[in-house]
């Protein structure tokens, strides 16, 4: 006993040691990274960021057109995605709830949730931009809205879950039809865990750059032709970035910091959300 | 077979008015198990039957059937009859929105719905009916007073529902459940979730209710079951043992079980 | 007159009854239809890429999984760089991410200080969802230039006379490559791995820590003993949806790989991954067969993640089912 314990404390100090170390290196490190970003970021950020068109090579410009198309095409991309999702997430928590569907989908739904993302590109290339002949924006769109989907399925069969099944039954009680309990009773109740979960739909695609390379692809003037390839933000940093010329890697630098700012305040602003409905 | 016969025998007298429900030959099934076993009652119209019996009875699965809200759930079914002013409801052409505007129910624990004290009750009313501004106003101020709340909520009718207390949604769920103009009113442990005080609140209600409905009320409660209500079934193990006027069963019961129980020596 | 009411009441109620009954109708099968949608969606992912692939996997046969030449000039490809470079980035990374994500895991449930217990959770899962291009950027414009300048060099000349090991940290030091792109993704997937530990060690009864405390246990034997052998199964979904995560991770490792098909033993070489092959090349792709073959790919990776991802979710199904029993 007297010869054991010294040795279990002392392991259990480097453990600990070594848990804390983790944890401040962890956090140091995408606080580096984080710090980085800001402060190579903020280096270009002027008004004509969001003035001016992506510029020729070698010239000032901003990022106009790009920040316009990918807002663009994230939102035709929420708009295709968000009600087929919702949908869904419906099916499994209320019509079948109990099926054998509910189950298969809920399975494939998590695998959507996790696919890489340019496999999806592919996917949408093959369906849509191969047949069309030609890039476009809204093939762009598709390919988001396919990330969209799983995303939002999921907060909506969870959140429906949360709603107590007698607040079911008693709009039931009343005479309503289903979809009018669901409609009035069950989205009411869970209106700011969806909403939080479109949200992150949309953090999580903001900065997708992989599905767009190949469907959206890139342009470098103003359009709004979502039949003809469209600027995005991810598009055009990963361009720029990898361009030998100083201008675009500032440019690159700046968007990555908007992209990260619109990421970290949609997050922000979903988890406040459903911290007010549990507080 | 033999309690049929004994059945037959103990039914109380008519005094009370016509059969509203009669449940011939019932029996319920979760899956493969056999909850509710051959049950055979009349219910007279306006006025209040209570279901008593020790948890795991059948008494909330009975109650469930009479407005079929357990088609909600996979693997449950019914078979039998079960009329409804001489209505089969359990006939698979039977509406199921229609019959529950027929048939309220109120639950274990409130369920107000997330909307407004005023909303919550002009939903239901909405649903079938074409109702003007006005008229709407006024069907939300009678059936909050028929409940015994308009007193309490009238200067709040635009607040959550749920910002109400436990008694206070209680009835406002009987309140919803009146609007919409039911014939018969389900009551399922009404006050086991309250305390004493909202408890008496609610049984009042209850007395007050029966001239204009018929009542059908679970309680695991036999003072409540003896205060409230008329006629009393007695259930054990998904069979009704015996079914009288409530002061015979609480007094002088026929079956050996139901002595037991409501004197308290099991369940 | 009543009557004539009640008629109309009744006619007015019949209507909307069979309203109802059909906008239910319509609303269920919506519902379900989208539903069915989402099997749908990975079907035809799956069909699109088979379809897509046939040209190339018909003309290399089985060789394309064993060969490592492609060479778009000569229009012969064969995928084993990018499979190797693939599988060997995404494990170097779980090996780093994994000790450190539950050590950080660990410091948040059992050592860390209350009042910051619930903003550094925070702060980890924010950073989880920080896009991937971010750190492809900084991986290219910080962290590359300072490991050719430091580690690299470093580690050349250490194992330089040590067998085995002087091939794996061989070669001039380019910055970017195999380990570059590893450790990039090691920080990653990192804030991932370390939340979804930290939710599983918060599924574990706080009794039962308490009553190993309560016969003399140190912190690390809790953890040791208990907290890691009750959510196993729970730690082992959250490394494999990380490793799902790191194989199809595309834009932290483009930028930094290096994008070379030649095979090194060497880590510190450039080399390539499925994803960063096909980010790269799609559009320049110009032959047939040179499309097909980047499909190929995207077919394999959907292959290996599809099984890694299925066996993660039924594992944290296993754990979520053990959590509510």
């Amino acid at each position: 006993m007297a010869t054991i314990y010294p040795r279990r404390k002392a392991l259990n100090g480097l453990m600990m040691g070594l848990c804390i170390a983790a944890a401040a290196i962890g956090l140091a490190w995408l606080a580096l990274i984080l710090g980085a970003l800001i402060y190579k970021g903020l280096a270009g950020v002027n008004l004509a960021v969001f003035t001016e068109m992506t510029p020729p090579p070698g010239a000032a410009g901003g990022l106009l057109n790009a920040i316009f198309g990918s807002v663009v095409v994230t939102i035709i991309a929420v708009i295709i995605g968000t009600p087929i999702g919702i949908l869904a997430g419906t099916y499994m928590a209320e019509y079948g709830r109990f099926s054998k569907l509910t189950v298969v989908v809920r399975f494939i739904n998590d695998i959507l949730l996790s696919a890489p993302s340019i496999i999806i590109g592919l996917f949408i290339y093959e369906l849509i931009v191969r047949p069309m002949g030609h890039f476009s924006g809204i093939a762009g769109s598709v390919a988001l809205a396919m990330l969209v989907i799983p995303v939002v399925v999921r907060t909506t069969e969870d959140m429906l879950n949360l709603v107590p099944n007698a607040l079911r039954e008693a709009g039931t009680a009343i005479g309503a039809p289903r979809w009018i309990v669901i409609r009035s009773v069950g989205y009411r109740a869970a209106l700011s865990g969806i909403v939080t979960g479109i949200l992150l739909a949309i953090a999580r695609i903001s900065g997708e750059t992989a599905p767009l390379l190949f469907t959206a692809l890139n342009n470098q003037f103003w359009s709004s032709n979502l039949n003809a390839p469209i600027a995005s933000l991810p598009v055009t940093i990963f361009q720029f970035a990898l361009s030998p010329y100083q201008e675009w890697q500032q440019l690159a630098w700046t968007g990555a910091l908007i992209i990260t700012l619109t990421v970290l305040t949609l997050s922000i602003v979903a988890r406040s959300l459903t911290g007010r409905k549990e507080g | 077979m033999t309690q049929m016969v004994s059945l037959d025998k103990i039914q109380p007298q008519q005094s009370v008015g016509q059969p509203k429900i009669e449940i011939k030959n019932l029996n319920f099934y979760y899956g493969e198990t056999k909850a509710l076993k051959n049950i055979s009652l009349q219910l007279p119209e306006r006025s209040v039957t209570a279901f008593i019996g020790p948890s795991g009875c059948g008494k909330s699965t009975l109650l469930r059937v009479l407005n079929r809200i357990y088609e909600l759930y996979p693997k449950q079914r019914a078979e039998g009859e079960v009329l409804v002013d001489g209505k089969n409801i359990l006939d698979r052409d039977q509406d199921l929105n229609l019959l529950r505007t027929k048939v309220g129910m109120v639950f274990q624990k409130p369920t107000p719905f997330p909307m407004s004290i005023y909303e919550n009750i002009a939903f239901g009313v909405r649903l079938y009916e074409q109702v003007s501004k006005s008229e709407m106003d006024e069907r939300v101020e009678a059936a909050l007073r028929r409940a015994a709340l308009w007193n309490e909520v009238k200067d709040k009718l635009h607040a959550g529902g749920t910002s109400l207390s436990g008694g206070q949604q209680q009835r406002l769920c009987i309140a919803r459940t009146v609007a919409v103009k039911p014939e018969i009113i389900l009551l399922d442990e009404p006050a086991s979730a309250l305390d004493p005080l909202s408890t008496a609140k609610i049984e009042e209600l209850i007395d007050e209710l029966r001239a204009d409905y018929t009542i059908v009320i679970v309680t695991h409660n036999m003072q409540q079951a003896a205060r409230v209500s008329r006629q009393t079934a007695f259930m054990y193990l998904g069979e009704l043992i015996e079914f009288d006027d409530t002061a015979k069963i609480f007094t002088s019961p026929q079956e050996k079980r139901t002595q037991d129980y409501v004197t308290g020596r099991f369940g | 007159m009543t009557l004539a009411i009640a008629e109309r009441v009744e006619s007015r109620r019949d209507k909307v009854v069979r309203h109802f009954a059909l906008t239910d109708t319509i609303f269920h099968w919506a519902c379900r239809s989208a539903a069915v949608l989402v099997l749908i969606i990975l079907g035809g992912v799956f069909f699109s890429l088979v379809s897509g692939s046939w040209a190339a996997l018909s003309k290399f046969g089985p060789a394309f999984l064993t060969t490592d030449r492609w060479s778009p000039v000569t229009q012969t490809f064969g995928a084993l760089a990018p499979i190797y470079g693939t599988l060997i980035t995404s494990g170097i990374a779980i090996l780093i991410a994994v000790p450190v994500g539950i050590g950080i895991a660990v410091f948040l449930t059992e050592l860390c200080p209350r009042p910051l217990r619930r903003p550094i959770a925070i702060a980890v899962e924010l950073l989880a969802g920080i896009p991937s291009i971010i750190y492809g950027i900084w991986g290219l414009f910080v962290f590359a230039p300072f490991l050719q300048a430091t580690l690299q060099p470093f580690l050349i000349e250490v194992f330089a006379n040590v067998p085995v090991l002087n091939n794996v940290f061989a070669g001039p030091p380019y910055g970017i490559g195999i380990l570059t792109s590893s450790l990039i993704l090691a920080i990653m997937i990192l804030p991932f791995i370390a939340s979804i530990t930290k939710d599983v060690f918060d599924t574990v009864p706080g009794v039962l820590k308490e009553s190993a405390y309560g016969i003399g246990c140190t912190t690390w034997e809790v953890v040791r003993r208990i907290v890691i052998p009750h959510t196993r199964v729970g730690i082992m979904g959250g490394v494999m949806l990380a490793l799902g995560r790191a194989l199809g991770e595309t834009m932290a490792v483009t930028f930094v790989i290096g994008n070379s098909h030649r095979l090194s033993a060497s880590i510190i070489a450039p080399g390539t991954t499925i994803s960063a092959t096909i980010a790269n090349e799609f559009t320049e792709a110009d032959a047939d067969i040179y499309v097909s073959s980047l499909m190929s790919l995207g077919l394999i990776l959907f292959f290996i993640t599809f099984i890694i991802l299925a066996v993660a979710r039924y594992m944290l199904l296993r754990m979520s089912r053990q959590a509510g029993a």
